[in-house]
């Protein structure tokens, strides 16, 4: 067997391994419970399949950035002439590497994940029976999940009681599945009649009859839903039984993530127009037909495109990392706590008392307070962009995100100011002519119906002004300064003053996200404001596509919204998500609506140079650290 | 925003002297500041100077653990020019295997045993903190770094965000919420007291084995010829890889380098401390960061100066300026800031700053 097929081999089997052991992780063998093991097996063996087919066809090559040496380019599936970076294209075309039998392969790739599943659930199986708690308080998930790992029960494992063959039995199953894939992958060899078939499928769906009923089915897609969803708010009418709410929620999301693909289907023009103003009608009546669970999600994922739209500013219009953007939505959220809440704090309520205004009442309604918000907000962000002008890349994140940390650690100690962690609450809730929209719609519109409405309006203004600002001088000149800061300067970009309005408008919009999330939740408390809303709002816009505001809704319903749905495994989120962080920086940096005009946002000058030449890719490598700005 | 290109480039230059003249004064304010608060407050106080002593030595413990993890991100910053976001997280993984060790040793009876007994065990567990921490390191620059090492500064930075986040949350996961507590051996558990000065010996350990430990790297790195090609990638990739040298083996030399050391970080930090959970190693990943960046980021003396100063300043600092110890992390972040502000090379340089300026 060559080494290069061995290693690849090995390399699936490590692959699969890493697969098998989120799975684990988020705890599904315990859940399975007797039939765990062949299960991952089996998702073992589909894995396999997937690769070994993907071999014996030859068709493609994986150049992903798992496992490939750095030289051969860039990551994400390649086809055609970049495929032969070590090779020529004849023999990546050819059939099947002649030299290694699939089934070897596979049993190679087998016996490596089975002995890697055999050895971490032997470490923790012999840690337990020698008296280790691995969780101090819940010792539940992690016994559950490595005895079904095994096969025997918790209690044999507490008394070491595991005979060495049950980890054989694991490896000679993982080396089952993995002979299982090669046999079936050997068999669908004859590829070229399938690939003539769905080649001739596709052909046919794509062809214009298809294409357009496709085009209109998808734009009437979001309007179906809609429809959908407003029926199932009838009393009376439930949907697939119990848990109405949450599959309500989930059309919902849909529903307002297809209307954006929709608008993309769209012809630019009239047809657009209408869609466009159509959709909106439709996402306005949301809030009335929604209940108040459902109204109080889609606030949030409102709320952070908000933010998101804002950091988009900051990141990806102007090129600064900023891992400290809560900041500033804690200062929004805290301005109008302070302004609005009957007793914010012993500080202010002494102020208030020694100024000759009662702290019973609130000293600002919402839109009174909006401005003062925005201003603090703004004035933050002038605040932190003056010392970190000088900054670069990633000096510029880690000062960001320890500015923010300070930020939450001042109200976290501050309590005088603060009230500390008991925080600020009955914070009042926006109305409109000094009326509550609830009495005007006669209850039509619920408390949290009213915030999604007003974070829909805001987000679409922020929206709008975004972008107006990336058209104009403003926003060319975030983008000359991103490309290349001394060339930028040189013709003729006012640094100091373009950097500190990136950070001031970014700031100005969190501050007004941020107010709206004091409304929301009417009682706030220093932790709503760490770390984790700067690194979901960075992550959604990563996630949806840096630079495109599209993409930016697209994050927020699906890293805001859907992990309310998939309540229960809301802990697994994080790690699924951070996950995906990583995978999405490998295989799709640009997101999943990038947009159409900035590729890549995070783009330095060197970007470009490695793009087109791809043979001195490692002399390269270290061009990355070339460009700095001049200290 | 109408104001002619060659208006733009002056207000441009003008706007730089301001900041200049901005900075400078700013500096001088906040030291007029901090010399007005150490002086009416703190001393004003009236400790004695053991409590001041005390409180510097355990400045050098915490010290010197930082150092260990800034070296970390010392010798990756220096190779690869990327900030290794998920090193606490490393340290953190130490920790909590070496956590794991103990309990082993201490069901097994291994720690009430003979003294030489007790010290092989506390040994092997720091190994196996550290080999867990290696194949951590490893695997994260397998994964998560080398596919893209080509790619714009900023796309690492975010994976390693990822990384981080993904390390504490499996640990989350798999360990649970609540800390895990070390339950020293009977054998380190007390002190030395000197007067009115107490040195508790896992301290005075803990320090020296963090010196030994630095002095190896410093000679593997100054007096082999791995360290040869360490420094030789580090000044230039390309070059060094003409000269013969495996770049990508030197980088995953590095990187194990670095997590040996975290992990080492992460077992001691686990005895002072007495506790590791899921997100240990951030607050402590980022001091050390900073440490790294007080010495000059890439340069290695600095780092380990760098963290020392650090862990100083930040036993010493709530008490001279008079304020609660809650805002230690607020002094060490607020360090942080300044220093990239006045003096962004470090107080001895980045060892590198001259070929990328």
């Amino acid at each position: 067997m060559p080494l290069e097929s061995a290693t690849r081999a090995v390399r699936t089997g490590l692959i699969a391994f890493a697969f098998l052991s989120y799975l684990i992780l988020i705890g599904i063998p315990g859940r399975i419970g007797g039939p765990a093991l062949p299960v991952l097996a089996l998702i073992a063996a589909l894995f396999f399949w997937l690769i070994l087919r993907r071999e014996s066809i030859g068709q493609f090559r994986q150049v992903s950035g798992v496992g490939q040496d750095s030289s051969e380019g860039k990551p994400g599936w390649e086809i055609g002439p970049q495929a032969g970076a070590n090779g020529s294209r004849v023999r990546e075309l050819l059939p099947s590497r002649f030299g290694t039998p699939l089934v070897l392969k596979g049993l190679v790739s087998g016996v490596t994940t089975g002995l890697l599943v055999a050895i971490v659930s032997g470490i923790f199986a012999t840690a337990m029976g020698n008296g280790v708690a691995i969780q101090p308080v819940l010792d539940k998930i992690v016994p559950l999940n490595i005895a079904a790992l095994i096969g025997v029960s918790p209690g044999q494992i507490a008394q070491s009681d595991v005979s060495f063959i049950r980890f054989l039995v694991q490896v000679l199953l993982f080396a089952g599945a993995g002979i299982l894939a090669a046999l079936v992958a050997a068999a669908g060899r004859n590829e070229p009649a399938q690939n003539a078939l769905t080649g001739r499928l596709s052909a046919h769906l794509s062809g214009p009859t298809i294409r357009s009923g496709g085009r209109f089915a998808g734009i009437a897609l979001p309007f179906v839903l809609l429809v959908y969803i407003a029926w199932l708010g009838l009393p009376g009418v439930t949907a697939f039984g119990t848990n109405e709410g949450t599959v309500r929620l989930l059309l919902t999301l849909i529903a307002t993530g297809s209307g954006l693909f929709a608008l993309r289907l769209c012809r630019p023009g009239r047809e657009k127009l209408v869609v466009a103003v159509l959709l909106g009608l439709g996402v306005v009546t949301m809030p009335f037909i929604l209940d108040q669970f459902q109204n109080s999600v889609m606030g949030l994922v409102f709320i952070f495109v908000m933010m998101g739209l804002g950091l988009n500013i900051v990141v990806g219009y102007a090129g600064l990392l900023d891992l400290g953007y809560v900041a500033f939505f804690a200062i929004g959220a805290y301005t109008y706590a302070f302004l609005s809440a009957p007793f914010s704090s012993p500080y202010i309520s002494s102020l208030l008392i020694l100024l000759g205004i009662s702290p019973e009442s609130p000293l600002l309604g919402y839109w009174m307070a909006l401005p003062v918000a925005m201003l603090t907000a703004a004035v933050g962000g002038v605040l932190l962009g003056i010392p970190v002008l000088r900054l670069r890349g990633d000096y510029l994140a880690i000062v960001t995100l320890g500015f923010g940390e300070i930020i939450r650690l001042f109200m976290l100690n501050l309590g005088e100011l603060t009230n500390g962690p008991r925080g600020i609450l009955e914070i009042s809730q926006p109305a409109l002519f000094g009326l509550t929209p609830v009495d005007v719609t006669f209850g039509l519109l619920s408390s949290q119906g009213w915030i999604f409405l007003l974070a829909l309006v805001s987000s679409a203004l922020v929206a709008f002004i975004a972008n107006r600002l990336n058209g104009s001088r403003l926003g060319r000149a975030w983008f000359a300064m991103q490309e290349d800061e001394d060339v930028a300067e040189a013709t003729g970009v006012h640094l100091v003053r373009t950097k500190l309005l990136a950070f001031a408008i970014g700031a100005t919009f969190a501050g007004m996200a941020g107010q709206l999330y004091a409304a929301r939740q009417i009682n706030i408390f220093p932790e709503n404001f760490s770390l984790f809303v700067s690194i979901d709002a960075l992550a959604l816009i990563i996630v949806g596509g840096i630079g495109s505001p599209a993409g930016i809704v697209l994050g927020a319903l699906a890293l805001k919204g859907l992990p309310e749905v998939l309540r229960g495994v809301d802990e697994y989120r994080i790690v699924t998500f951070a996950a995906l962080l990583v995978i999405m920086m490998i295989v799709r940096p640009d997101g999943i609506l990038p947009s159409p005009r900035r590729r890549i946002q995070l783009a330095d000058p060197e970007e470009a140079v490695g793009d087109s030449d791809q043979e001195t890719g490692e002399a390269l490598a270290d061009g990355d650290g070339g460009k700095e700005e001049d200290q | 925003m109408t104001s002619s290109p060659v208006k733009a480039q002056a207000a441009g230059t003008d706007g730089r002297a301001a900041m200049k003249q901005f900075t400078r004064a700013l500096g001088a304010a906040i030291v007029i500041l901090v010399v007005w608060r150490v002086t009416t407050v703190g001393l004003a106080e009236g400790y004695p100077a053991s409590f001041w002593i005390s409180q510097a030595l355990n400045g050098l413990v915490l010290g010197g653990v930082y150092a260990l993890v800034a070296l970390g991100y010392t010798l990756v910053y220096g190779i690869l020019f990327m900030i290794n976001f998920a090193h606490g997280e490393v340290m953190m993984i130490g920790g909590i295997t070496g956590f794991f060790a103990l309990q082993f040793a201490q069901a097994r009876g291994w720690m009430e045993g003979p003294w030489p007994v007790v010290v092989v065990a506390l040994l092997l567990i720091m190994f196996i903190g550290m080999a867990a921490s290696v194949l951590i390191g490893v695997t994260l620059e397998r994964l998560a770094y080398r596919p893209l090492r080509q790619a714009p500064r900023l796309v690492p930075l975010i994976s390693a965000i990822g990384a981080s986040l993904f390390l504490q949350y499996s640990v989350l996961l798999i360990f649970g919420v609540s800390p895990h507590s070390y339950r020293k051996p009977a054998l380190i558990s007390g002190g030395l007291r000197l007067g009115d000065v107490f040195i508790p010996y896992t301290g005075a350990i803990i320090f020296v084995i963090s010196i030994l430990l630095m002095l190896a790297l410093y000679f593997i790195i100054q007096r082999t010829k791995l360290g040869r090609a360490m420094r030789a990638v580090a000044e230039d990739r390309s070059t060094a890889s003409l000269m013969g040298v495996d770049v990508n083996a030197v980088i995953v030399v590095t990187f194990m380098l670095g997590s040996a050391l975290a992990g080492a970080a992460g077992v001691m930090l686990g005895f002072h401390n007495t506790v590791v959970k899921f997100n240990s190693g951030f607050i402590p990943g980022l001091k050390a960061f900073t440490a790294a960046v007080l010495g000059g980021i890439g340069n290695i003396p600095g780092a380990m100066f760098g963290a020392l100063i650090l862990g100083l300043i930040e036993a010493i600092g709530p008490s001279a300026l008079g304020i609660p110890t809650e805002y230690k992390d607020v002094i060490a972040f607020t360090l942080l800031v300044l220093i990239l502000i006045f003096r962004p090379t470090g107080l001895f340089g980045e060892v590198l700053s001259e070929k990328r300026a």
